[in-house]
């Protein structure tokens, strides 16, 4: 129940992102999947105990820029469009404000080790997508629709 | 097919126009470079070099055939509007499939150009609902995400308004200090359970998403320069809302007479 709920939030939140970024409206649908799958991807992989948060952020993120290049293909237009608003919920906005926050209230050793986790989420996110833009075209002919 | 050879200047002016829209608003460098070499080529013109930054075109055409051309056009970052993206994209398509001439080419970037955004309302809207979306994500219960969609409300108004008046560093610390000084104004008046969540939902709108995504693509396409300047974009912006909520902290502490939050 709790799971159906953040997915629906992760989607809208994606969705709202993408407005504020001019994504143009027929692209929603498409943001807002990319957006909910990332997440539960995350909050499956992670709550499971399968694996790390940081384990658990970069596959998530191969999920978001598969599905990216996927449906960039299929729509013929920049990836950018579903990657940025999509990525959203994975960036380490949290770990932000929990360094900032342990940095104030003078717990330095807590605030490292959020930093820390932040910086590894932001490195897990970068080899995600640098390891899926070195597929080659090819493996996303599939998405391409038939022209009448 | 034939195309009636245009006058070579023109085209470059027009390729130069598309690649700057493309920069301006939120697109990949080899994207810049791809589209202005698409439009160069189609039109006839083979001897052109473009160099692409993250904030300025450099182009250069003529060999002994044809004519001399050089311009620089330095292009400041502005917020991103992937629509202009996706459409520059499409008539960039469009030249090669249609075989439009370079007057029509020219037209649709000027109406790509003047494409109206949303509106104003609708922007701050979605920033109260993304900041309440993200909220509840991050483990806040409904009472923490209504707090945040005002927070995030009011500071998106503050980005429209007041942000574009100040420098990059000043203004994002002031959005993170602005959504921090709300939250505790709520928490104090009795909204909302838990401060931590209200306030990592309301900062989320101020998280540098477009050069963040973009400075990776652009280091993996080999486009260091632009590549490693957005990023720092990127990194400085996340560095200025953690000061700018660090900062509100540290007041409301000596305000509070040293209370914990």
């Amino acid at each position: 129940m709790k799971m159906a709920g953040e997915i629906i939030a992760a989607a809208v939140g994606t969705v709202a992102f993408s407005l504020i970024f001019g994504v143009p409206r027929k692209y929603y649908p498409y943001c807002g999947l990319i957006g909910a799958a990332g997440w539960f991807a995350y909050a499956m992989l992670y709550n499971s105990g399968v694996c790390t948060a940081t384990e658990a952020t970069f596959l998530a993120t191969v999920l978001v820029v598969l599905l990216s290049r996927f449906f960039a293909v299929r729509e013929k237009c920049p990836v950018t469009v579903f990657l940025i608003s999509g990525i959203f919920p994975l960036v380490p906005g949290a770990g932000i404000y929990w360094t900032a926050y342990y940095l104030v209230t003078d717990r330095v050793d807590l605030a490292l080790g959020v930093g820390f986790d932040a910086v590894k989420a932001a490195v897990a996110i970068v080899l995600a997508i640098v390891t899926v833009f070195e597929l080659p075209y090819r493996f996303f002919r599939l998405a391409k629709r038939r022209e009448p | 097919m034939e195309i009636e050879k245009a006058d070579e200047s023109l085209v470059l002016e027009t390729a130069m126009e598309a690649g700057h829209i493309l920069l301006e608003n939120g697109a990949e460098i080899f994207r810049v470079e791809e589209t202005m070499d698409r439009i160069c080529r189609h039109f006839g013109v083979e001897s052109n070099n473009f160099f692409v930054l993250s904030n300025g075109i450099f182009a250069t055409g003529g060999d002994g055939k044809e004519r001399t051309f050089a311009k620089v056009q330095h292009i400041p970052v502005r917020a991103a509007r992937l629509d202009r993206v996706v459409a520059v994209n499409q008539l960039s398509r469009e030249v090669e499939e249609k075989g439009l001439t370079i007057e029509e080419v020219r037209d649709r970037l000027g109406q790509i150009r003047s494409m109206p955004g949303k509106s104003k309302r609708m922007q701050i809207l979605a920033s109260g609902i993304g900041s309440g979306c993200f909220c509840y994500l991050f483990g806040g219960s409904l009472a923490d995400s209504m707090v945040a969609f005002l927070a995030g409300i009011i500071l998106y108004a503050y980005l429209l308004r007041v942000r574009p008046h100040l420098s990059k560093i000043v203004g994002n610390i002031g959005g993170g200090a602005l959504v921090t000084l709300i939250c505790i104004l709520c928490y104090n008046l009795g909204l909302g359970d838990q401060l931590n969540h209200m306030i990592i939902g309301s900062i989320i709108p101020l998280i540098p998403g477009v050069p963040f995504t973009n400075g990776i693509r652009d280091i993996a396409d080999g486009d260091y320069i632009s590549g490693a300047v957005r990023l720092l974009d990127a990194i400085l912006v996340f560095l200025c809302i953690a000061i700018g909520v660090g900062v509100m902290f540290t007041v409301y502490r000596r305000f509070a007479g040293g209370a914990m939050l």
